[in-house]
């Protein structure tokens, strides 16, 4: 399946501008989103091909819009979901969150250069 | 007013010991009246034989026999009431049931005697000790079963014979039953088995000890009903029970803090921010002017990116320390190829030797047998080594690592061969922030690195070496297990053991996997 459309849900203006950013220079089309109710909405209403969420977001975090879009039944089966975050969770709540993601993420330990890639192999698969 | 102060002196200046002379004087006084009044007796009856009067000789004696037998019923009852008195006021106060009414004080009888002080005395002395059982007490105490009722309370007692046996232990004791019957404490403690080399050094120096843990564990964190306590250990040689451990349970005190406000978690979340956006625009940028930038420019680019790597580093050697020492870190054993290992952080270490001019070179051949190790802890090992050796060594040095195998391991080495360590730094080496004095001045780094990296090691059941000549160079070594000669016990051991496997088949990605900057 392959990838053409991302909504980035993000909310640090300058890890998003830089995701927006390199995405869109190879040729990506990209939403962003700032804060969880948003990004839910906008999540549920237009079918992107992935989903780049964060976790520590305002409103809404990242760990309950995954459980509203995958949890009970799966409302975005078409769509690949990238769980990206800085905050180091225990070991419990991450094997839960993975088992509703695509790929899991600590956003400094990746460049925009392998997210590129990151998505180039779920894109493939 | 001065009536009666001088009343009360002189009621003071009667003392217990006043009794005894007043009562001696008075027994003997009606002891020698009685002897008196029967010897006069008895002569009247000798002058009344003589007179040759039978009846009147009869009638004499039998009167002295009766007035005798009267005088000396008196004379005991006399003599015995202070006796009578003094043990009514000891049953009183002792809490017995019995009929009788306690002796008054008030009664005109003690003040004649001088008795009084000594009732007075007894009454004191029972109204000031409350441990003195009453009547109530009694009755309950001998029908009270301690267990039962330590059973009812929270806080856990566990009681040790001198054979170190737990001989009792209550139902909030953290206490488990082991394959052969006996009871074992299931205590959590930092460093293994403190409570019983305490016990030991009790026994070789001490009659009486006591000590206090807190915050100890019974269980793993993540395992339910885990609680918290502080555990209050007290010695005492001889003693039927050597050992009484009492353990508090601060278990509502101690959680939130150790899940909720995890404090380096939450600040290793707000350094990878900036972290984030440094490490990709250096990247991005580093493509984007490559052909604009000359040979030198280059080069601190390089160290910017080098830089920032590292810092990224640093912040998971932490956060994974700080899981360690929390009992936290859990390693995901799967099974996995050194030279895979490598590769996550391959273009990393190039980049860092090349910012330095380091040699490296990595030998890692396929025909090495694939090990079971969690990806993301052994590149952080491998980063840690190669990290360290640069750091180390000289400009221009070489540095090899290297894998062979030996027996079920595969061991990986790291050589430099650079400024090496005496023989008395490396005993400190794997120590939490330790730094050896000279390369605090000299190197940058938190002291952090090799004591996870060791812990790390040590969680997948292998070991960490070193061996360094000073100013020859060091070469610092772990052991992995052989994948294959483990496979069937990471299989059994599942989810219960700190050591799991990984269930990839969903098919999903993580950069401690795959994908690392």
């Amino acid at each position: 399946m392959a990838i053409h459309s991302i909504l980035i849900i993000e909310d640090d203006r300058f890890i998003g501008e830089m995701y927006v950013r390199s995405l869109q220079k190879a040729g990506y089309s990209v939403d962003w989103m700032v804060d969880g109710n948003d990004g839910l909405i906008a999540a549920r209403n237009k079918p992107y091909d992935c989903i780049l969420l964060d976790l520590m977001l305002p409103e809404k975090r990242g760990g309950e819009i995954l459980q509203i879009l995958r949890g009970q039944q799966d409302l975005i089966p078409n769509t690949k979901v990238v769980v990206l975050t800085n905050f180091d969770q225990d070991e419990h709540s991450r094997l839960a969150m993975e088992h509703n993601a695509d790929a899991y993420l600590i956003k400094a330990e990746i460049t925009p250069k392998k997210l590129l890639s990151v998505i180039e192999k779920l894109s493939a698969s | 007013m001065e009536v009666k102060q001088s009343n009360n002196k002189s009621a003071k200046t009667l003392f217990l010991k006043d009794f005894w002379p007043l009562y001696k004087k008075r027994v003997l006084g009606l002891v020698l009246a009685l002897q008196v009044v029967a010897g006069l007796a008895i002569i009247l009856l000798f002058m009344s034989i003589d007179r040759q009067n039978p009846y009147l000789g009869w009638g004499l004696l039998s009167a002295i026999i009766i007035g005798q037998l009267v005088a000396a019923y008196v004379l005991t009852s006399a003599i015995l009431r202070p006796l009578h008195d003094l043990s009514k006021a000891l049953v009183h106060v002792s809490g017995e049931l019995t009929a009788e009414t306690p002796p008054s004080l008030n009664d005109d009888y003690y003040a004649n005697n001088n008795l009084r002080p000594l009732l007075q005395q007894i009454y004191e002395l029972a109204s000031k000790n409350t441990d003195t059982p009453t009547a109530e007490k009694t009755a309950a105490s001998s029908s009270l079963n301690v267990s039962s009722a330590l059973n009812t309370t929270a806080t856990g007692v566990v009681l040790i014979n001198d054979q170190g046996k737990i001989v009792f232990a209550n139902k909030s004791a953290p206490v488990s039953t082991g394959p052969n019957g006996e009871e074992k404490l299931d205590l959590v403690f930092d460093v293994d088995q403190p409570l019983a080399e305490w016990l030991v050094e009790c026994r070789s120096h001490d009659i009486h000890a006591e000590r206090t843990w807190k915050r100890i564990a019974n269980k793993l964190p993540g395992d339910e009903n885990r609680r918290l306590f502080d555990v209050f250990a007290s010695y005492e040689k001889g003693s039927e029970a050597e050992v009484v451990i009492t353990l508090f349970d601060r278990t509502n005190e101690y959680s939130p803090e150790e899940e909720d406000l995890d404090f380096i978690a939450f600040a290793a979340h707000e350094l990878r921010g900036p972290i984030t956006v440094i490490r990709g625009y250096l990247d991005g940028l580093n493509d984007e002017l490559s052909q604009a930038m000359n040979s030198e420019q280059k080069e601190l680019f390089n160290r910017l990116i080098v830089s920032a790597n590292r810092l990224s580093g640093y912040i998971n050697n932490i956060l994974n320390a700080s899981r360690y020492d929390r009992r936290h870190l859990q390693v995901h054993l799967t099974e996995l190829s050194l030279a895979d290992i490598y590769e996550t952080i391959a273009d990393d270490m190039k980049l860092r030797a090349l910012a330095q001019r380091r040699l490296l070179s990595v030998n890692l051949p396929p025909s090495l047998p694939n090990v079971a190790a969690d990806l993301n802890s052994i590149s952080e090992v491998l980063g840690n080594l190669i990290d360290n050796a640069i750091k180390y060594s000289n400009d221009g040095g070489s540095i090899e690592v290297d894998a062979t195998v030996n027996g079920d391991f595969v061991e990986v080495s790291v050589t430099d061969h650079g400024i090496g360590m005496p023989a008395n730094v490396i005993g400190n080496l794997f120590h939490k922030f330790y730094r050896s004095h000279r390369s605090r001045e000299t190197v940058a780094g938190t002291g952090i690195g090799l004591y996870i990296s060791k812990a790390i090691i040590e969680s997948h059941g292998g070991k960490m070496n070193v061996r360094s000549v000073e100013g020859h160079g060091s070469t610092f070594s772990f052991s992995l297990p052989i994948y294959a000669t483990v496979a069937d016990k990471i299989a059994k051991t599942g989810a219960n053991n700190q050591q799991f496997v990984e269930h990839s088949s969903s098919g999903w990605i993580r950069n401690h996997g795959a994908i690392r900057g």
